[in-house]
């Protein structure tokens, strides 16, 4: 795991902030904790430009609770998989693109919007992907409050109990 | 078709729903005269929320679901979303298991290739490729039955290594049906590299060059006939492909013959690994007991489907609920290329080049979705039925009295 390790070494000695938050995990996966994204903003660029990861696989949402989770998954030439994570709170869930560095990701971060609510600023073209035209505005699936079982499929609105339909950002206003 | 004004350009969508399509994407070309200068693509039509559903299940029943992301593909799906879990509950898998595995996954490396071949010819005008690939396709499938009781979604996979055993007969089987398509393989390449006809249709077209392809993360047969050698069973071996020897595939041409030449060769090379994998077969078990709760933790699991890098990212919390599960198909990574391929190409190679990247839209359609006016309807199979009628009667046409024929059985 000595390219791994390299890779972790430059980036600590690079970025302060890495301290601690950046581990290999096995051979061939190298792990950060989720970053703020000013710091996220540095270190993508810099590992795109002079450390060879040219190639993003995805970005995987996850929802964390207070904050939204964002892993994007990159890869070089050796096959190594860096999982670079990235942060943002519920209440304001502003990212930006990628895409100037990474195409590949305009159909990823595009789900991000979607699925999870994230605002992604830079991102060009606004259809709707991968939810279908009519998606009431405000829901997100992916998120772990939103309940399918109160999904009604022929009307398309959300209609949760009343105690949970009082929760922020669920409304059945069509985009 | 819809002139714009401003120019001699015409806009024509293709699909959703389209002859040439086999499943639904919409691509809306713009052209001028007959050549392609602008293209977009809108996918996105067969989402079925496969992700949030596995939320909702265990690891077992979320396994069925996972092998259900592709009908084509699926034992590829089911060996990342097994050995993802295996490697969080640090299990080590019987090497019998890890043989069988790759003997499946083989066999649908060959049974995907020799599917796409068809489509290939048929997109092309070469029927007679068509049928030929596709006969040869239903031995894979006869033999892949009798060894895990289904021709798709083979359910052998389970989490610590396969349900199923392959004994002796089942083994001469799968040989016999490798001898047959050494034959038919070796024809289909000769067929290839000769026929100038197949070669005039299909070089330079749909090019995405060694730069591009790295640009807009292209994977598997069109990254490899790209001159890129990535292939997860060589740069990260898993499963039994640790000891079975694979050999490199790669092309220069980056067009769509050489995605073809690729398939080909990967497919001669399927047939040595089956056979190798069948002499060194090791005895002993073929599963180890997995835990129900897996432990909390973060994976990323990768296989090479046969269209190429299948990515499986898990966070488990310590149930026996997954926290999060997003699967990266290989297609998924191939469309960013597309836009690329099909800009400069004419009308009438649009449909190969799609066909080119061997778009797995995924399968199966939860429901139809209709747009009338400002209202958007989602319709179950006997609504959209009921639609139609309703839309042919107010144009004086009653279809309801139809009834449809009885279904013939050859059998």
């Amino acid at each position: 795991m000595q390219a791994e390790q390299r890779i972790v070494d430059e980036l600590c000695k690079k970025f302060d902030f890495f301290k601690d938050r950046i581990f290999v995990q096995r051979q061939k996966r190298i792990f950060t904790l989720p970053l703020a994204t000013e710091e996220f903003e540095q270190v993508i660029h810099f590992i795109h430009d002079e450390m060879g990861f040219y190639k993003a696989s995805h970005v995987v949402g996850t929802d964390d609770g207070d904050d939204l989770g964002f892993i994007y998954i990159l890869s070089n030439r050796e096959g190594i998989i860096f999982a670079l994570k990235e942060k943002a709170p519920k209440s304001d869930p502003r990212i930006n693109t990628v895409t100037d560095v990474f195409p590949s990701l305009d159909f990823h971060e595009r789900e991000l919007v979607n699925l999870f609510g994230a605002d992604v600023k830079g991102l060009k073209g606004d259809s709707s992907y991968p939810l279908p035209d009519g998606w009431p505005k405000g829901n997100y699936p992916l998120r772990k409050d939103w309940n399918p079982k109160y999904f009604d499929n022929n009307t398309m609105t959300y209609n949760p109990p009343t105690n949970e339909s009082n929760k922020e950002g669920q409304t059945n206003e069509s985009e | 078709m819809n002139p714009n004004k401003d120019s001699n350009r015409i806009v024509i969508p293709i699909g959703p729903q389209h002859p040439s399509l086999k499943e639904p994407g919409c691509f809306t070309i713009t052209l001028e005269g007959e050549k392609v200068v602008h293209a977009d693509i809108g996918i996105g039509y067969n989402h079925r929320g496969l992700e949030k559903a596995c939320e909702s299940r265990n690891y077992i029943q979320t396994l069925y679901l996972i092998e259900r992301v592709c009908g084509i593909c699926s034992h590829t799906h089911s060996t990342a979303f097994c050995q993802g879990l295996e490697e969080l509950a640090e299990l080590s898998i019987p090497r019998r298991a890890a043989y069988i595995r790759v003997i499946v996954s083989e066999l649908e490396r060959l049974h995907s290739h020799l599917l796409w071949l068809g489509v290939a010819g048929h997109e092309i005008g070469f029927d007679t490729l068509f049928m030929y690939s596709w006969r040869d396709r239903e031995k894979v499938l006869d033999v892949l039955a009798e060894v895990c009781g289904n021709r798709v979604n083979y359910g052998i996979n389970t989490i610590g290594g396969v349900r199923r055993d392959i004994d002796d007969t089942m083994l001469q089987n799968i040989l016999k049906v490798v001898d047959f398509l050494q034959d038919q393989l070796k024809y289909y390449l000769d067929l290839a590299m000769t026929d100038t006809m197949l070669s005039a249709r299909l070089a330079g077209i749909g090019r995405l060059s060694k730069e591009d392809a790295r640009k807009y993360g292209a994977v598997g047969p069109v990254a490899r006939a790209a001159g890129i050698m990535e292939d997860i069973r060589i740069i990260e071996p898993y499963a039994a492909y640790t000891e079975v020897p694979v050999k490199p595939i790669t092309d220069t041409h980056a067009d769509v013959f050489g995605r073809t030449v690729v398939r080909i060769l990967e497919m001669l090379e399927s047939l040595e690994i089956i056979r190798f994998s069948i002499k060194n077969l090791p005895g002993g078990d073929i599963a180890v007991k997995a835990p129900r709760r897996i432990p909390a933790g973060e994976v990323i699991s990768r296989t090479e489907a046969p269209r190429g890098e299948n990515i499986h990212f898990i966070r488990s919390n310590g149930s026996d609920i997954l926290e999060r599960v997003r699967v990266r198909a290989p297609t998924e990574a191939n469309w960013h290329g597309m836009k690329h391929m099909l800009e400069g190409e004419y009308l009438s190679d649009v449909p190969i080049t799609i066909a080119a990247i061997d778009p797995c839209y995924s399968c199966a359609d939860r429901a139809v979705v209709v747009n009338s006016g400002s209202k958007t309807e989602v319709m179950d199979w006997q609504s959209l039925r009921q639609y139609s009628i309703d839309w042919h009667k107010k144009r004086g046409v009653d279809v309801s009295s139809i009834k449809m024929p009885e279904r013939k059985k050859y059998l």
